[in-house]
């Protein structure tokens, strides 16, 4: 990543001559505002680029600086405390994880709830710290924390403050980049759809608030000897709900973003709160606008700066993909007697069949029979309340998305769910990382150069996917039904279930993808299931049909036997009464 | 009976009770309408200011009640026009942009009113005898008061047609507007009604508690908690949450010391939002 | 590498943004090196603002312009530099290395919580004289700092014994806010309570800034049934719950005594909440004295009808600019050593007489006044009371 490193060290030098232009105090000024700025870029990253937002990123700085400082008054002499202030940030970093752990498997979504927690874990914070009084010092705060030996001018933590900025920049740079930051992005858009695709969101999720803590932690423990005082104010609301704004304000998805955001409004309202009072007026005007108006905040405008910035990208050469991790003998389904409701209203009811070769298999029957019911009931999304799921001879219980995926299991929804805001490319990427990836990969950007004779078998069916930068939002409905179809195949899973996978196409397009269905089934060797109403579409792909009727299976066979079976025709043509 | 524990239990009641109504107005916008408003307690507090301003006039103290919900409501339209409304399907951006006109409030009523605390004379000043304990009488005023608030709103809600449309409007919107009620407008009326309990809750807490331009923040912080724990869309959600918070805290604050208090709501609170964010009556 | 146009350009615009922020360091104010500069932090804006601000920065402005009139000090004008102390001690820390750094002050002078103080004191590293003015809690002995304030000796050994011989109270409950000056103001009272032979019946602190209510902490007081209250409560909280306590109707039976209770409070309070609260402290704007007749005539006439209330916060400030003027003129110089040794023994003026510093704090006159309405009636005045600090 050859341009990321030339821009960090511009960006760096330009820090590190900053003071001989503006003088001492602005360095101690702005020595300050760049550990904020750290810690904002933490928020950016959580926000931004994981769609979720923390409202409590004060506790991880506080925590940070009152360890740092208790470091520094314990040790402060010694040559080798430089080596313990990183720890103080790390734990910050292992608090933050942890909390995100919990947080994200105890619930499934990450909106305004998440947020009010994180405020409410930091309040909380708030008040031990400022009752705690033999360890933090109370309201009085921790006092006399003397500066890092060597650094006690005031401008001194300038410098330190400049590199760590600058490393955050390039850190946070990075991981946008990578494969991490991509699969982030998708997290933000549709979180359901990432973890149908192996990934335990919760854990990447995470990752990105452990990293956010990380990062606070660092301006915490810079904080310490810089101010030589710590007091719970720090932890409290004030500093946290000030990262968000300046994050707003000065652009979430962009990694400068924030680095605007903190210099122009926080040094703005440094130096212009005190001359007027009408400044906080205007700040918080400012703010409900970027929220109502302009989301992407200043960075936004300043995107097409971006590409005066030095360092194109070259062509990236294909490498060849690993295999994927999922056991590759045929699947084994066995669904017995499975019940399930919703209130009083029975949505499967005794439903037993079985998928012992792979095959092309459809699912049909009328409305409301529990088609769509039974691959929920396989993913998790409905709860059976009797009966028993086998995959491969495994009794499948309390299965999640995330479960079934790793295990081979694709699905492919009725309407399609493609990530509209990633382009085609790291729509198939997010896809073909599915199940073949480590948490190492994740951070490498090797893996953005895979390629798999499965996608490019499918790349050569369907050309547009070649456009690989052009964004899936901008894709017709049925390009977009093909694109998810091809993610679906490049996980290249055992069983495939499909929902009306030519809802919407054009006679050429179905004809396509039946096609291509075809292809994949004798290639890959899956079972495929799919939930169809079209008859001729059955007619020509089903090697065995399901007929299910009110929640039950009503009969099974070949194409031939259902369309002779009277059961069959009772139940869509109705009954002679 | 022990007068002190009179005393005490009377404490915990009061705390409740204007807990309830201090909720109310969030109650309103949050449970029925979705809306997250952070500026909630800045509501409170004008409603609060407004009272101070006529007590500062010279006038009786009740003129303030009218005035505040005139203050409130004026105040309501316009953002709901122009915050709410653009951002009804986005409740992340409401919360943000409710949070950002808390802020905007608060800077205008400390430019208005400077940072300090503002002393309210209390309008009824004795103390009446509560089962042979002494006890402040505006305070039993105003218990009296809010449950005849709570009490009415309830009734209202459940039997008159404009309740039936609001019900109908928060259940299923498009069916509703598809019979005929104007969705919008009611919104906007819900929205508005909300706001102006809040400043009527400020108009009745005002003589009881400092009047400073950051009171609002400590109420928003609290009405959330009681509509996390005790359930949103629902009377009894509002009043178990009220009697979870409220009680837990005086509780607390009785045996111990406010900050255990305090710190004990934050702790329910986040068990809530983590494990039961309908709280304990709210729909799943 | 090369360099591309388009970088050279991002280059060139990056260094022209750089200058631009940089500007205005050039631009400040370059003329005026020869005023002796005090750097003044005071509640300019916060929760204090409006109740200290306006007396801080009138009285100290004051006092500047007496000292002007006479030639200024040294020869060279006064000029105060502002500042705001009742902020957050981040932005307090970077108000003073502005001072130091850019307007190169020549004296501080503090009139804020102690929390900020000691932020100021890390943060001035003796570089230049520090005089903090209002009341506190003792045991500042940081180099080249020197305090005016109220100390918890001179406020507590004059008030509880006297009330205790006057009104015979035999238990005591103590409430305050839960920061150091409470904690060691309460500390030292005790060791008084035990001389006398008055019970502790219970210690209660609640927290700063935080919008405390008190009814339980009310009933607590009523359940326990003290002759008297110690209050360590500032701001909002010492309102609320003296007006708490009267509500709940203990005012009738139970004295108070209230640390930091000056007019702006009390008018806060009410009258209807103030009867049996004392207090004592070294200014009231009821005390009687020629000095303090002289200064409220000159304060009238600069400020006229609009002049804001006199209370002790602000009124501290007026003796601060003095003390400044009296030891730099006595040492002809600012500098550390030279302001150490002109300090011990010096005596300057206050806004209601003199004072004397010993041992870089100040023994003074100190007043008991009872709350009567909302104005304070002094009963007791005690001369010349020992700051009992002991820096060297």
């Amino acid at each position: 990543m050859g341009s990321l490193a030339v821009r960090s060290a511009v960006l760096l030098l330009l820090l590190l001559a900053l003071p001989l232009a503006l003088g001492e105090y602005w360095a101690f000024q702005l020595g300050l505002f760049f550990l904020y700025a750290i810690a904002a870029l933490g928020v950016a990253l959580c926000w931004g680029q994981a769609g979720f937002l923390p409202l409590g990123q004060a506790l991880f700085v506080g925590l940070a600086a009152y360890l740092s400082g208790a470091a520094l008054i314990q040790w402060g002499e010694a040559w080798w405390v430089f080596l313990l202030l990183p720890f103080a940030a790390l734990a910050a970093g292992a608090l933050a994880f942890l909390l995100g752990l919990i947080i994200f498997r105890g619930r499934s979504e990450s909106g305004p709830y998440f947020a009010i927690i994180t405020l409410a874990i930091s309040l909380l914070a708030f008040q031990v710290a400022n009752s705690w009084n033999e360890v933090t010092g109370g309201y009085n705060g921790m006092k006399g924390i003397p500066g890092l030996p060597g650094l006690e001018g005031f401008s001194d933590v300038y410098y330190l403050a400049a590199v760590a900025l600058a490393c955050a920049v390039a850190l946070c740079g990075w991981l946008v980049q990578a494969p991490l930051g991509t699969l982030w992005r998708a997290i933000a858009l549709n979180e359901r759809r990432v973890a149908y695709f192996g990934y335990d969101t919760a854990m990447l999720k995470a990752i990105a608030f452990g990293l956010s803590g990380v990062l606070a932690g660092i301006a915490g423990a810079l904080y310490a000897p810089q101010q030589g005082l710590v007091t719970p104010e720090l932890v409290g609301f004030a500093l946290s709900a000030d990262l968000v704004i300046w994050v707003a304000v000065g652009g979430r998805k962009r990694v400068l973003g924030p680095v605007l955001g903190v210099v122009l409004v926080g040094i703005l309202s440094a130096e212009l709160r005190e001359r007027t009072y009408y400044w906080d007026l205007i700040v918080a005007a400012g703010f409900v606008f970027v929220v109502l108006y302009a989301s992407g905040g200043i960075g936004a405008l300043l995107a097409p700066l971006e590409r005066l910035l030095p360092g194109r990208r070259k062509a990236l050469e294909p490498l060849r993909a690993p295999a994927p991790k999922a056991p590759r003998t045929a699947v084994t389904l066995a669904i017995e007697g499975v019940s399930a409701a919703a209130g009083e209203v029975r949505i499967l009811d005794r439903l037993s069949l079985a998928i012992a070769r792979p095959g092309i298999y459809c699912l049909i029957g009328p409305n409301g029979a529990g088609k769509t019911s039974t691959f929920n009931m396989l993913t998790g999304e409905l709860r059976a309340q009797a009966g028993e799921v086998r995959l491969d001879g495994d009794t499948l219980s309390k299965p999640t998305p995330y479960r079934l995926a790793r295990r081979g299991v694709g699905r492919k929804f009725q309407i399609p769910s493609v990530f509209g805001e990633l382009s085609i490319d790291e729509n198939l990427r997010i896809a073909l990382w599915s199940g073949r990836t480590s948490l190492l990969d994740w951070l490498r950007p090797a893996p953005r150069r895979w390629d798999t004779p499965v996608l490019a078998a499918l790349r050569g069916r369907y050309p547009f996917l070649d456009d690989g930068a052009r964004l899936a939002s901008a894709l017709s409905h049925g390009e977009r039904q093909v694109l998810e179809l091809s993610m679906a195949l490049v996980t290249e899973p055992r069983l495939l279930l499909l929902d009306e996978p030519c809802a919407g196409l054009s006679g050429e397009e179905t004809a396509q993808v039946m096609a291509v269905i075809r292809w994949a089934r004798d290639t890959l060797g899956l079972s495929v299931v799919i939930i169809e109403h079209d008859m001729a579409l059955v007619k020509q792909l089903a090697e065995h049909v399901f007929v299910l009727h009110q929640g039950r299976l009503l009969a099974e066979g070949d194409v031939a036997a259902i369309r002779s079976d009277p059961r069959v025709h009772e139940v869509y043509v109705g009954a002679a009464e | 009976m022990d007068p002190l524990l009179v005393t005490q239990a009377l404490n915990v009641l009061y705390e409740v009770v204007t807990l309830a109504v201090i909720v109310l107005g969030l109650a309103i916008v949050f449970g029925l309408l979705g809306v997250m408003n952070l500026a909630h307690g800045e509501f409170i507090a004008l409603g609060a200011y407004v009272a101070y301003v006529c007590q500062s006039l010279g006038l009786p103290y009740l003129a303030a009640v009218p005035a505040a919900i005139a203050a409130c409501a004026l105040l309501a339209l316009p953002v709901e026009r122009f915050l709410i409304r653009p951002l009804y399907d986005r409740p992340f951006d409401t919360l943000l942009a409710t949070w950002g006109l808390s802020l905007f409030m608060r800077k205008a009523i400390e430019i208005g009113f400077g940072g300090g605390y503002k002393s309210l004379k209390i309008p009824v000043s004795d103390s009446v005898l509560v089962l042979g304990a002494p006890f402040p009488a505006y305070r039993v005023l105003l218990m009296a008061l809010c449950a005849v608030l709570i009490a009415a709103l309830l009734l209202w809600y459940r039997r008159s047609v404009a309740g039936a449309r609001v019900k109908a409007m928060v259940g299923n919107r498009e069916l509703a507007q598809a019979v005929g009620i104007r969705t919008d407008r009611l919104a906007r009326d819900t929205f508005v009604v909300g706001l102006c309990f809040a400043g009527l809750a400020g108009v009745m807490v005002a003589p009881l508690v400092s009047v400073q331009p950051y009171m609002g923040l400590d109420y928003v912080l609290r009405s959330f908690f009681v509509l996390v724990v005790g359930g949103l869309g629902s009377p009894l959600g509002l009043l178990s949450g009220a009697a979870a918070i409220g009680g837990v805290e005086s509780a607390m604050s009785a045996l111990v010391d406010r900050t255990a208090g305090y710190s004990t709501v934050l702790l329910i609170a986040i068990f809530f939002l983590w494990r039961r964010p309908h709280g304990i009556f709210g729909r799943s | 590498m090369t360099t591309s146009p388009a970088r050279r350009k991002f280059l060139i615009a990056s260094a022209a943004g750089t200058a631009l922020i940089g500007a205005p360091a050039f631009i400040r104010d370059a003329g005026a090196a020869k005023d002796f500069k005090i750097g003044m932090f005071y509640a300019i804006a916060g929760p204090a603002a409006n109740l200290f601000g306006p007396t801080q920065k009138a009285c100290a402005e004051l006092a500047v312009e007496q000292i002007n009139a006479k030639g200024g000090i040294l020869g060279r004008r006064v000029q105060l530099l502002f500042a705001n102390g009742d902020a957050a001690v981040a932005d307090a820390t970077k108000s003073a290395v502005r001072m130091l750094l850019e307007d190169k002050v020549d004296f501080f002078l503090g009139s804020h919580n102690s929390a900020v103080r000691e932020a100021l004191v890390a943060t001035i590293k003796a570089r230049v004289p520090y005089v903090y003015t209002p009341i506190y809690e003792g045991g500042e002995c940081s180099p080249n700092t020197y305090v005016i304030a109220d100390t918890p000796r001179q406020q507590m050994e004059t008030v509880l014994p006297w009330l205790h011989k006057k009104a015979g109270y035999k238990s005591v409950y103590l409430i305050g806010n839960d920061y150091v000056w409470p904690q060691v103001t309460n500390k030292y009272a005790k060791g008084i309570f035990k001389k006398l032979g008055v019970n502790v019946l219970g210690e209660e602190y609640v927290p700063l800034g935080a919008p405390n209510k008190f009814e339980e902490a009310v009933t607590r007081i009523k359940g326990a049934g003290p002759g008297l209250v110690l209050i360590t409560l500032v701001g909002g909280d010492n309102v609320n719950f003296n007006r708490t306590f009267a509500g709940f109707g203990l005012d009738k039976n139970i004295l108070r005594v209230s640390s930091l209770l000056e007019e702006n409070t009390l008018l806060g309070i009410g009258a209807e909440s103030s009867s049996g609260l004392y207090g004592c402290m070294s200014y009231y704007s009821s005390v009687d004295t020629p000095a303090h007749r002289a200064f409220k005539a000159a304060y009238r006439k600069k400020y006229g009808d609009k002049a804001p209330i006199l209370g002790l916060i602000g009124v501290d400030t007026y003796a601060g600019v003095k003390f400044v003027e009296a030891v730099v003129t006595k040492a002809k110089a600012n500098t550390a050593a030279k302001v150490k040794s002109a300090a011990n023994g010096i005596t300057f003026a206050s806004a209601t007489g003199t004072m004397t510093m010993r041992n870089r704090h100040v023994d003074k006159d100190m007043y008991l006044a009872e709350c009567k309405g909302t104005e304070f009636q002094i009963v007791e005045t005690f001369s010349n009371v020992k700051s009992g600090q002991t820096c060297t």
